[in-house]
């Protein structure tokens, strides 16, 4: 897949991926001229698609593990729990025994699902903006959290709360 | 407005160099191995899996380094078979350890990955609902990394045990570009016969892959009062002849083998000198000649 903005007619670059919500990835890319920003959304089973071909949505310079793909998401499998590079059971760097996880270095933490989100790198979200969060509709709500998030952070905002959605709703077609 | 084919790359994800990166690991891993073999049939219950764990013995104890894929990954028997079920995997950077059988014969399957003997093969998802869209790509993958992440080590062969279904061969000749030669396992069953063409068909004709030869396996008993040959199936059934032009040779039924195949142990090794064992060396010295014909 390959995307133009049409604008510049530039080719537009990967930026970023969420984790899975319901099962379904987005993807965001960005014209790297005027900055344009699309999101990609792939439904579940173009997201299981992905993870049974084990690509890697961005790339990857990670060397592949031995028997990656069938240790991570065989569920039935033998042992101790294997780490799911995909999944929402174990952290990306341990073992539900708290083990460390032997494939910490290939973990796509674009497949964790976002009940176990990792640390936060960006602005924090109060009670109340996440309430309003969960009102947008589910099939936007991936695209709408990314833009509100890098609102907050262009404009110096380490928290995001109320206001801070107000100030952003203008850049987005969906109502919160 | 720019074409795809003017935009120089998939934005970032490079996914060509990924699944090219995969192809290249099976590459890297097959370096050491000097002839693969895929043994299948298209028909189910025709004793694949039991010729498979034979004649990959019979290889090794005629001095042969010999490796096995189970490739059935959702009915794998194969440790069972050769009497490696409890075997424990062990994983280290560069790859698997396979499965040894007391003969030295290396074996990886997904029994060997399973946690119990009712545990199915069930994978990780959303939800398993239109899990057929993506079953076979996951299947294909996990034989991918058989292939490509057990430390084979330096093989003189690989045989791959195909499970039932004309459309498995493809899969492996995709995954082994340069797959040596294909063994195809009949019973005397019109029924089999019909099938067993197909595939036939599928690696000479489509897949130009080397047909090595049709083992017909179950072909008769031997009574083991009188020492007379029975057929086992019906007594006018005749192979295909272009699958009789093909033959390797024709195992008997012996129940033995089949008792054998339950309790792990190896039956060629066990019962060197009965019919079916004999027949079994004679297949994997033709085996062994067909490769050195193509040198």
């Amino acid at each position: 897949m390959k995307f133009l903005c049409t604008d510049c007619d530039t080719a537009m670059k990967f930026k970023d991926v969420t984790r899975p919500e319901q099962g379904s990835v987005t993807a965001l890319f960005e014209c790297p001229d005027c900055f344009t920003e699309i999101a990609m959304y792939l439904n579940p089973s173009e997201t299981q698609m992905l993870k049974s071909l084990d690509l890697k949505l961005g790339g990857t310079n990670e060397a592949a593990q031995p028997m990656q793909l069938v240790r991570s998401q065989l569920e039935t499998a033998k042992g101790e729990p294997m780490p799911n590079m995909f999944s929402s059971e174990t952290s990306s760097s341990e073992t539900a025994e708290g083990g460390k996880c032997p494939f910490t270095g290939v973990i796509s933490d674009a497949f964790q699902e976002d009940a176990t989100p990792a640390e936060p790198t960006g602005p924090t979200w109060t009670a109340e903006a996440l309430e309003r969060l969960e009102r947008i509709p589910a099939f936007v709500r991936p695209m709408a959290k990314m833009g509100i998030e890098s609102f907050a952070k262009d404009n110096g905002h380490d928290e995001i709360t109320g206001e801070v959605m107000d100030a952003a709703r203008g850049n987005f077609p969906a109502q919160f | 407005m720019k074409t795809y084919s003017d935009l120089p790359s998939d934005a970032g994800s490079n996914i060509i160099g990924q699944v090219t990166a995969q192809a290249d690991r099976i590459q890297k891993r097959l370096a050491s191995v000097k002839h693969t073999v895929a043994i299948m049939s298209g028909k189910g219950g025709v004793g694949k899996s039991s010729l498979t764990a034979n004649l990959a013995t019979a290889l090794t104890m005629k001095g042969n380094t010999v490796g096995v894929v189970d490739a059935d990954i959702n009915g794998p028997t194969l440790a069972k078979m050769m009497g490696v079920r409890n075997a424990t995997l062990e994983y280290t950077p560069t790859g698997v350890k396979p499965a040894m059988t007391p003969l030295g014969t290396k074996l990886i399957s997904m029994d060997l990955l399973l946690a119990e003997d009712d545990a199915p093969v069930l994978w990780n998802a959303h939800s398993q609902k239109d899990a057929f869209t993506w079953r076979s790509t996951m299947e294909v993958g996990a034989l991918r990394e058989f292939i490509a992440d057990t430390e084979w080590g330096d093989l003189d062969y690989l045989l791959l045990d195909l499970p039932p279904g004309t459309d498995r061969l493809p899969n492996v000749a995709e995954l082994i570009p340069n797959l040596g030669g294909v063994v195809v396992v009949t019973i005397p069953s019109e029924v089999s016969q019909l099938i067993v063409k197909k595939s036939v068909t599928m690696a000479r004709d489509i897949l130009r892959v080397p047909i090595i030869g049709v083992v017909e396996n179950m072909a008769f008993y031997v009574c083991q009062h009188c020492g007379e040959e029975e057929p086992l199936f019906s007594a006018d059934e005749t192979l295909d002849k272009t699958l009789q032009q093909l033959m390797l040779g024709s195992i008997p039924f012996d129940p033995q083998l089949s008792r054998a195949n339950d309790n792990g142990t190896l039956y060629i090794d066990k019962y060197p000198d009965a019919p079916a064992s004999q027949v079994l060396v004679q297949v994997g010295k033709k085996i062994q000649d067909f490769f050195i014909s193509t040198l």
